[in-house]
């Protein structure tokens, strides 16, 4: 699966224009097959609307992409998702009224035919969406239960299942992890490793940057919708990410450094 | 921490499996409801003689089929979190141009499905206007109640076209199969497939989510602006079959007929627990608040009230209904 030198994903000259507001501005991506890139930069980067280009979910004014060198272009989710691009979205993007199994399966549930009239295969989607969820090793006690009615973390679980369950060739996770506990965001990582080995690519945008170091090959920092770094993780550290994110100078508490001038004032 | 791959086992068990509490919770507009038609029909059995027998129970179940068929469809445009106010002018219009194709000699077949192609294009019109242009349902089909029933009263110049009592077509209104009234078998039809593509169907499911988070509907990768085009034409067809079985059962074609007919369909639609909001709809209450609409205005008249008094005990018990339903099942059906 790693045995080319052909990117999974190359976006190159992507441009987006929301009014007033110049989203993208020539950006541009490369993702090699089984690779993990951070995607980082301030709110207002361009970090989601880059990958929701990819994901089909906005389509730019202009740029191309191809998917392993096939230049695609694609005009609703449908067809990224049918060359196998999942992307978890920061809203989550999950239907409150609707049970466990139907998010996860929403847009490709299973048919069964009767009398010739293609009807939901519930029975399928349930047993289904069991041993999805008990693959990913995600707690939930009864997939015909509500959306509404599940917790932030089980909601944000059941928003990864659904991207990673379907043998994606692109995995993009947009702050995946901003709902969960300590342990969760462990598991997520996790999942990161787990299927970027089996070959999958993946885009994680995180604020959390240390979570970068933890599963990251490489790190894109977006500023006001350009690139305007790359580096990989192992000639970089947090305190470089976190000035390549301002875009100057920044020392940051948060970064984990100067622990003694901790609660000082500013 | 957790060795073992692709695994994240670390959820703290919020186990607890769904009771019959919780299913009635989460079904509490249909139980209100089910609840208020049981008292309403004890009510009227009580105090009138004439309520409960077999005559009048099958009177209700005929005169109410073209609520029940529209009331159905609505569920579906409701549940989208749209509304279509144009339904009672579709039905006029449909039920006068029935009258007037067959006075022209138009075959009674041919007429019948004319009129449901018409419901149809007008409902196809309206959902361009509302999927693809994004104008609010409430003010396109505000426009379209006004142009239909316009378009209705210019062709009768106000007057009501007769049919002919001895054209097969008045059979569809009037006619007894099984010892049961020909709209009311048209209606149980409807109705059936209604429950059946609102709750076994991809359609259904992706009415529901469109209402609950469209944007998340349209990423995982549904043709939303398609289901929002599909459920006006849906309802345009509704509203013409309707139409249809209204003129046959009157022997006429009436400009006139069907006034406020909307605010019927709404309320029995709203009545069964349908969420005007959108994500949330039933096909059984919207049943059961059809039936309830169409007890009141029965019982009320067999006991020789006003038949004035049938807006006015309507709109209250739609208010308390739907207040009960906030005050009951709020907290429980939307726990989080």
């Amino acid at each position: 699966m790693t045995d080319t030198d052909v990117s999974r994903v190359r976006m190159t000259g992507i441009s987006k224009r929301y009014g007033a507001l110049q989203s993208l501005d020539n950006a541009s991506l490369n993702l090699m097959p089984g690779e993990v890139l951070g995607l980082v930069g301030d709110n207002g980067a361009g970090k989601s609307t880059i990958s929701k280009v990819l994901s089909g979910a906005v389509i730019p004014d202009a740029g191309t992409i191809e998917i392993d060198g096939r230049p695609v272009s694609f005009t609703s989710p449908a067809e990224a998702r049918a060359a196998r691009i999942e992307m978890v979205y920061q809203d989550l993007a999950l239907c409150d009224t609707i049970d466990v199994a139907g998010n996860l399966f929403l847009g490709r549930e299973p048919k069964r035919r009767i009398a010739g009239v293609p009807m939901l295969d519930k029975k399928t989607m349930h047993e289904r969406a069991r041993d999805m969820l008990s693959n990913l090793g995600i707690v939930i006690p009864d997939t015909r239960m509500k959306v509404e009615n599940l917790s932030g973390g089980q909601r944000q679980s059941i928003a990864i299942g659904r991207a990673a369950s379907f043998n994606p060739s692109v995995l993009i996770m947009d702050e995946p992890t901003a709902a969960l506990a300590v342990a969760e965001v462990e598991a997520v990582l996790e999942l990161i490793r787990t299927v970027s080995k089996r070959g999958v690519s993946v885009i994680l945008i995180t604020h959390r940057l240390q979570d970068l170091f933890l599963v990251c090959d490489r790190i894109q920092v977006m500023y006001e919708g350009r690139n305007v770094a790359e580096r990989r993780i192992e000639d970089t550290n947090i305190e470089d990410v976190v000035n390549l994110i301002v875009g100057r100078k920044f020392t940051a508490r948060s970064a984990g450094h100067n622990h003694q001038e901790r609660g000082a004032p500013a | 921490m957790s060795s073992e791959p692709n695994a994240y086992s670390s959820h703290p068990p919020r186990l607890r499996d769904a009771t019959i509490l919780d299913k009635v919770v989460a079904n509490g507009g249909v139980m209100s409801i089910a609840l208020f038609f049981i008292v309403c029909c004890l009510f009227f059995a009580v105090t009138t003689d004439a309520f409960l027998t077999a005559p009048n129970l099958l009177n209700i179940i005929r005169q109410s089929a073209p609520l029940l068929i529209v009331a159905a469809a609505m569920t579906f445009v409701i549940t989208t979190g749209g509304i279509d106010l144009s339904v009672g002018s579709v039905l006029a219009l449909t039920a006068t141009l029935s009258a007037a194709a067959l006075q022209a000699g138009v075959p009674w077949p041919l007429a019948i499905l004319l009129m449901l192609a018409l419901g149809g294009v007008v409902g196809l019109v309206q959902g361009y206007f509302i999927a693809y242009e994004r104008i609010p349902a409430f003010i396109v089909t505000l426009a379209g109640l006004s142009v239909i029933r316009g378009f209705a009263l210019l062709i009768t110049g106000g007057y009501s076209i007769p049919i002919e009592p001895t054209s097969p077509f008045v059979t569809i209104g009037r006619a007894w199969v099984l010892g049961i009234p020909a709209p009311a078998l048209i209606a149980i039809v409807v109705l059936i497939v209604a429950y059946i593509a609102f709750n076994e169907t991809h359609f259904g499911r992706y009415v529901t989510g469109v209402g609950a988070n469209a944007e998340a509907t349209r990423r995982a990768g549904v043709n939303t602006r398609r289901i929002i085009l599909w459920v006006y034409i849906l309802s345009g067809t509704a509203s013409a079959a309707a139409g249809v079985i209204l003129s046959a059962r009157l022997g006429s074609g009436s400009s006139n007929a069907g006034q406020g007919f909307e605010l019927d369909v709404i309320a029995a639609v709203v009545l069964g627990g349908t969420s005007l909001f959108g994500g949330r709809g039933s096909l059984v209450g919207t049943i059961l608040g059809a039936l309830t609409v169409a007890v009141l205005a029965n019982g009320l008249i067999l006991s020789h009230l006003s038949p004035f008094f049938t807006p006015i005990v309507t709109g209250f018990i739609i208010l308390v209904a739907i207040w009960l339903n906030f005050r009951l099942f709020k907290d429980g059906a939307r726990g989080r």
